[in-house]
């Protein structure tokens, strides 16, 4: 079965600092964009969403036909995007956890200015590989 | 809340919610009315609506509550049906058109996002949303499932034109013209009827009208007769001030005067008679049919009674039911009835009755599973809520309700689910439930693209208006509904969403959102021919390096298609491809200094500052020289950079392809100003002109012009990077000005940049501190001036180490006037300096051999010149007009490794510019030298004689493939007698050494004068045997001479670069070796052989250890080991060869690990420089001088592993002594063997300290005060001599 899921990590200005096609469906140009128009529409809602609950996981909290935006929160108000067309909540949950934990590394290099652009291909195999097994 | 009455969506139900009135008419009537532009019901229309009509009303209740708010709509019976979908297609979209055209037109762009949201929210909102919302709710008017558009009244029209009005009358009412659902059975036939004779008072008298109304009164009834006359004014000018046929009327000509035969008294009756008609007999009617309605229903639905029945009768029906639809009530089944009911009760503003009812069909509709007519009921019941302003949730769920069973019902609830969605979308925004009203609204989107589209871009407003405002989702809404524009070809729609969204989305970094929305833009912008517009658009995607390689390519082709399309060429300031890196930008600017070669232009300024500090003028370099000229030169041009006019400005800039794909660049140019000097025209506005015909002719590019501009053209792949040399080349005098840099893309567009706008981080070669930076790119320019070129011919680029050859430095001066006064100066001294002008053509090497007359005149005048790496050139040399001047110059390689070279060329010129007296020539080298020979020395004391040392020589080639043929080594000065121990020819037959081979001689070294004062017997006095020779013996082959020119000064710069005097210390000896290189192996520019010479300075024992000692005993010992151990005596001799006094100590050690262990850490723990002989070894890369000490602590490393000792040290484990200056003292070891063999003893440690007897003697060796020494190895064999007892 093919899906479709685009991780985005958006710091606390809105700006995208980490992208990726993480689904298995195959890429389409326009689809890439549309991803982005998601997400980024979805802004609005986890701003709203985000100061009624102490939970860092929103779970579903947004969609456009077919496609669902969960969102996770960090302290630091760094948000994980996920756009996915998949109803695996706990996958989803534990997705996000462990990419928090990747997240906070990347926080941990001295050498790594937050808010900058994640460009660790480290980071990238690890944030792909943990899609494969969770999403 | 406010009154729910009062919100656009109560109005809106007001006004559409309202009785209807059929209008049945003649055609007469109609020909009168069109008089006035009008049609009857245009005419009628503007006083139907009444808002303060003041009815008292009596519906079901018995109490009666007063009507305000009251109108009627008017339709003529053959638009009583439902309307054609197709036609309303149409019209809607011709609304969607004409707006588009009309808002593209005028619209502006708000460019922040603030400013949008600073605006009232009615001008934010456009106002033909309503409009077309009205429309589309309009479409659907006349459905068969809903009762309030059944016509409540029919008015029958005739004109008292018409022959028999009352049989016109009758024959209106024909049910064969009636509408056919009137007949169908789906309305109520049976409608009060109302008549209305129509008097034109153009066609006659109004006597006729009175009598024919009195035949109709008769006819139909008192009271339903009614007569209006108009068209009263005869000319029809009469003009009214706010016409209010406007709004019915919407096609009407602005220059049509509507209503110009009605006079203010026709307007009274109409308006009189509509009131009447409303309240006397409408309202009555109507009230009196509910009452009817409502008794039948309690009759037969009301009560629990009647409700068991109902529900048994439909449960018993059920089964029979299956047409889609539901089944078919017609008006007078009870369903209809109760609905009618409720509409009624609606229209007349009874919610409280309307909703009973409304309740009590939906339940019977639900059992039906007439899922149309219930949805439409929710609907109402959704309406009645809200206008009762009880239960928001009920409203809400009512709303929800009729939505979604409208959505079930598929492709024919469409259009009822757009119109429940848009009573629900204001609803909410009515309770400012905005987010939910954007979501009802995108919910509404079905197939129709273009409602779609519109409600979309109403759902993006609904987000921009909430509080707060979710911008993100009105960004996408918006653009969202652009692409269903665009699917509609509504492109200035599309286009106009677009640009809404623009604000949103400006200066973000989601690089595809921004991609996507400006080349769509532009795209679009392209479709309309507005290509201008579009390229701007295009221009925002261009430099998109995220993108994939077939967008980039898609991108571009776009944008170079549009270019295309607007015939022209475009200059575009900001033209992002190629990436133009402006802190890269470097100009090099020739002023008093000029570059040889591009190499030298790259130099850090600071270098050859310093390298020029003492040749240059002083007072120029310190202080700003143009001081001097501050009285005819103007101040501001104080500050700017100075070139000279013929000369080249040269700039270089870094382009950069951001993109995957190539691109081309084509006649990259600077862009340059250049005006007149002002001093020269004292008129300014001379010089206005002067400067306005500059910048023409530069933009042209004319070679004739007084700038000459060069033009380059690349092309650059994907990613590449590439730096740009262009040059400007100013032929007049005046002030020159950088603008900035053009280039045209795909040789489509001229892309500009200018340098003034970004004053960051630019790296100028300027003279001294830059004030502005714009002063960096303003250049004085002023009259030619001679500029000397300068080259050094032949200098190698690749050599080995010890290279020793000639060059020619060849000074050309093209300019028509001589430069004088010529200096020189070379960074690098060991590596070349100057000769003198006689070795020009002087035969080489030969020249370096020792001549019969030895002549040392040479020498001194090179020594001062060396020491300052200064090199005057003699007073008579000039360099003349077009001529050119050589000289000497020798070249040493001196150490391996790339080599810099700088040189600088100080040269006057005479009374040519009082601006620059003169200028300096500027040359760079980079050597790469490789190593060729290791060569070093070891010199090592005869303890005998203090005067005769043993000199080792080891000598490596470190080449991979050279062959070299060892000559002489020769020891500087003429102190020392060099003599070989054995004969060449036994150690290296060949004389030459090949790759890779090593070579160690050893040679006697006598300290003349020591030798002479004692033994002057053996050495003659005439043959000096400073040389020896170690080539063929037979060749009669001169030596070089050492101590002439080049040789000597070569040597003197390496003591001096190594730190070391020019005065040879008492034992310290300087060696050169040369060797030759033979010719056909790797250079073949000449038939000589190279030759190479390899500097070792300050060999001395005495840069040894200053203490030296001996273990003197006996070699081999014979003991019986049955007797006690056996005890061996030895002896050391300690010499403290220093001028100090020295404290020793001396450790002994048993084991030979802790031994070994402790030495290790002295090495390690120690920095080397306390260990002498250690000190110059890493600085000295050519030779290296191994003393015997540095030999000493390698050894015990291996040999201590091999030993295992079996005899201790006895006695003192540690004795400590002083040793007085130069002075010897003897120390008693003891040893105690157990078992015979044969020992090394080797495991002690010499610890040493000097306290110097006079601190300001000797301050060189103040820092070799203390140092550990490893013991030498002494090997003692101990024999079984058991026989001999």
């Amino acid at each position: 079965m093919t899906s479709t899921a685009c991780f985005i990590i958006v710091s606390r200005n809105d700006i995208p600092i980490y992208e990726a096609e993480v689904g298995s469906a195959a890429k389409r140009e326009d689809a890439a964009q549309l991803h982005q128009f998601v997400l980024h529409a979805a802004l609005d809602i986890v701003q709203d969403l985000a100061w009624t609950t102490s939970a860092m996981f929103l779970k579903a909290i947004d969609r456009f036909n077919d496609l669902v935006v969960s969102v996770y929160v960090t302290a630091g108000h760094t948000r994980f995007m996920l756009l996915h067309d998949s109803r695996n909540e706990d996958g989803i949950k534990s997705f996000f956890q462990e990419v928090h934990e990747l997240y906070i590394k990347i926080l941990l290099n001295p050498l790594y200015l937050p808010g900058s652009r994640i460009t660790s291909s480290h980071f990238d195999t690890k944030v792909r590989a943990l899609a494969r097994k969770y999403l | 809340m406010a009154d729910p009455a009062s919100t656009p969506l109560g109005k809106m139900l007001l006004e559409e919610i309202t009785p209807v009135v059929m209008v049945l008419c003649t055609p007469y009537v109609e020909e009168s009315c069109l008089k006035n532009g009008l049609s009857l019901i245009q005419l009628l229309s503007p006083f139907c609506d009444f808002t303060n009509i003041d009815v008292p009303v009596r519906t079901a209740s018995d109490q009666p509550y007063r009507l305000r708010k009251f109108k009627l709509r008017l339709f003529y019976s053959s638009d009583i049906r439902q309307p054609n979908l197709e036609v309303a297609k149409e019209r809607l979209k011709k609304v969607i058109t004409h707006v588009g055209e009309k808002n593209f037109l005028e619209s502006s762009d708000p460019s922040q996002v603030n400013n949008l949201l600073s605006r009232p929210e009615s001008e934010m909102l456009p106002s033909w949303f309503q409009f077309f919302n009205k429309e589309l709710v309009r479409t659907l008017s006349f459905s068969d499932h809903e009762a309030f558009d059944h016509p409540v009244a029919c008015l029958l029209v005739v004109s008292s034109k018409d022959d028999e009005p009352v049989n016109r009358f009758v024959d209106l009412f024909n049910t064969n013209k009636l509408p056919s659902l009137l007949n169908d059975g789906a309305m109520d036939p049976k409608i009060m009827k109302h008549y209305l004779l129509l008097h034109d008072n153009q066609d006659g008298p109004f006597n006729k009208a009175t009598k024919l109304l009195a035949d109709m009164r008769n006819a139909f009834g008192q009271n339903d007769c009614q007569i209006i006359c108009f068209n009263s004014s005869q000319d029809g000018k009469i003009h009214h001030q706010d016409n209010p046929w406007a709004p019915f009327k919407s096609d009407a000509l602005p220059t049509e005067n509507l209503g110009g035969f009605l006079n203010l008294d026709d307007l009274n009756e109409i308006k009189d008679f509509m009131q009447e008609l409303s309240s006397k007999h409408i309202i009555p009617y109507m009230e009196q049919k509910i009452r009817v309605l409502n008794q039948q229903v309690s009759a037969t639905r009301k009560g629990f009674r009647n409700q068991i029945k109902n529900l048994w009768w439909r449960k018993g029906k059920e089964d029979t039911i299956d047409t889609p639809n539901g089944p078919v009530y017609t008006f007078n089944s009870i369903e209809s009835q109760i609905r009618i009911l409720g509409d009624y009760a609606f229209m007349l503003g009874d919610y409280e009755l309307a909703l009973s009812n409304y309740r009590l069909i939906s339940t019977d509709y639900k059992l039906d599973k007439a899922w149309k007519r219930y949805a439409g009921v929710q609907e109402m019941m959704g309406l009645t809520y809200f206008l009762l302003d009880q239960s928001r949730k009920d409203a809400e769920y009512c709303m929800e309700n009729a939505f979604n069973t409208y959505l079930k019902l598929g492709s024919a609830g469409r259009r009822n689910t757009t119109r429940c969605g848009l009573w629900w979308a204001e609803m909410l925004k009515t309770r400012d439930q905005l987010k939910e009203a954007a979501t009802v609204y995108f919910r509404i989107c079905g197939e129709d693209t273009l409602h779609s589209a519109v409600m979309l871009e109403q759902a993006s407003f609904c987000y921009l208006l909430s509080k707060p405002p979710m911008l993100h989702k009105y960004g996408f809404h918006l653009v969202l509904s652009g692409d269903h524009y665009k699917k509609c070809d509504q492109i200035k729609h599309a286009i106009r969403t677009y640009r809404s969204a623009i604000p949103v989305y400006k200066g973000t970094t989601w690089s595809l959102i921004k991609d996507h929305v400006h080349f769509h833009i532009g795209q679009w912008y392209a479709l309309l021919g507005m290509y201008d517009v579009a390229v701007t658009h295009m221009l925002e995607v261009l430099a998109s390096t995220h993108q994939s390689k077939t967008t980039q390519e898609l991108f571009l082709r776009d944008f170079l298609q549009i270019v295309q399309k607007t015939g022209k060429t475009f200059e575009v300031l900001k033209l992002q491809l190629p990436v133009i890196n402006i802190s890269s930008l470097k100009v090099i600017f020739e002023d008093q200094r000029t570059n040889a070669s591009a190499a030298a232009a790259r130099v850090k300024e600071s270098l050859w500052r310093s390298l020029e500090e003492d040749i240059i003028p002083s007072s120029t370099a310190r202080s700003n020289w143009l001081e001097l000229q501050s009285k005819i030169m103007p101040r501001k041009y104080k500050e700017s950079n100075i070139c000279v006019a013929g000369e080249a400005l040269k700039v270089d800039i870094e382009f950069k392809n951001p993109l995957q794909i190539p691109i081309s660049v084509s006649s990259v140019s600077l862009m340059c100003e250049l005006c007149a000097n002002p001093e020269e025209d004292a008129n300014s506005s001379n010089n206005e002109v002067q400067n306005n015909e500059d910048r023409t002719s530069t933009s042209s590019g004319d070679i004739n012009s007084c700038l000459i501009l060069s033009e380059v053209d690349f092309s650059l792949e994907g990613g590449e990077t590439t730096v740009v040399q262009l040059t400007v080349t100013p032929r007049i005098e005046g002030i020159l000005k950088i603008v900035g840099v053009k280039w045209k893309l795909s040789s489509a567009v001229v892309g500009l940049c200018n340098f003034e706008f970004n004053p960051v981080n630019r790296v100028v070669r300027g003279r001294r501190k830059q004030h502005s930076p714009s002063s960096d790119l303003k250049f004085l320019v002023i009259k030619s001036l001679p500029r000397l070129q300068g080259f050094i011919h032949s200098l190698p680029e690749k050599t080995y180490a010890g290279d020793l050859r000639p060059l020619v430095l060849e000074l050309s001066n093209q300019s028509k006037s001589p430069v004088k006064n010529l200096k020189m100066k070379i960074s690098n001294p060991r590596f070349l300096y100057a000769g003198n002008q006689k070795e020009l053509n002087a035969d080489f090497p030969a020249c370096l051999k020792k001549k019969m007359n030895v002549e040392k005149s040479g020498r001194h005048a090179n020594v001062n010149k060396t020491l300052q790496n200064l090199y005057h050139f003699p007073e008579d040399i000039s360099v003349q007009e077009e001529t050119s001047l050589s000289w000497p110059l020798w070249f040493h390689a001196a150490v391996p490794g790339n080599i810099p070279l700088y040189i600088t060329i100080y040269y006057e010129m005479e009374g040519v510019s009082s601006i620059m007296k003169y200028r300096t020539l500027r040359m760079h080298y980079n050597l790469q030298v490789l190593p060729s020979l290791d060569v070093s020395f070891q010199l090592s004391t005869r303890p005998s004689r203090s005067q005769e040392f043993l000199l080792r020589m080891d000598v490596v080639n470190k080449t991979s493939s050279e062959c070299f043929q060892v000559h002489q080594l020769s020891s500087v000065g003429q102190q020392w007698e060099i003599s070989l121990l054995q004969p060449v020819d036994s150690i290296l037959p060949s004389q030459s050494l090949f790759a890779g081979q090593s070579l160690s001689c050893f040679f006697m070294l006598k300290d003349r004068r020591r030798s002479s004062t004692s033994e002057d017997s053996i050495p003659s006095l005439s043959h000096i045997q400073s040389d020896v020779r170690l080539g063929p013996q037979d060749n009669s082959e001169a030596f070089f001479d050492v101590s002439s020119s080049p040789l000597a000064d070569f040597h003197d710069c390496e003591r001096s670069s190594r730190g070391m005097s020019s005065q040879g210390c008492e034992y310290k000896v300087d060696f050169v070796f040369i060797t030759q290189l033979l010719k056909g192996n790797s250079d073949s520019s000449s038939n000589t052989p190279l030759v190479f010479s390899h500097h070792a300075c300050d060999c001395s024992p005495s840069s040894m250890s200053p203490i030296s000692w001996l273990v003197d005993g006996p070699r081999t010992i014979q003991h019986n080991f049955s007797a006690p151990p056996c005890e061996v005596n030895l002896k050391m001799t300690i010499t403290n060869s220093s001028d100090a006094i020295a404290s020793v100590h001396i450790n002994t050690f048993d084991s030979p690990s802790s031994n070994n262990q402790l030495i290790n850490d002295a090495t390690t723990s120690q920095p080397p420089e306390h260990q002498s002989g250690w000190s110059e070894i890493p600085i000295v890369n050519d030779t290296k001088i191994i003393t015997t000490e540095a030999l000493t602590t390698r050894v015990p490393k291996s040999l201590s592993l091999e030993s295992v000792p079996q005899f201790i040290w006895s006695g003192t484990s540690s004795t400590k002594l002083v040793l007085q200056p130069r002075s010897t003292a003897e120390i008693p070891l003891q040893i105690c063997v157990f078992t015979p063999g044969i020992y090394d003893l080797s495991n002690y440690i010499l610890n040493w300290n000097l306290t110097p007897v006079n601190d300001g003697e000797n301050q060189g060796e103040a820092n070799k005060s203390s140092g550990v020494c490893q013991g030498y190895p002494y090997y003692l064999s101990v024999l079984e001599s058991n026989f001999k007892d």
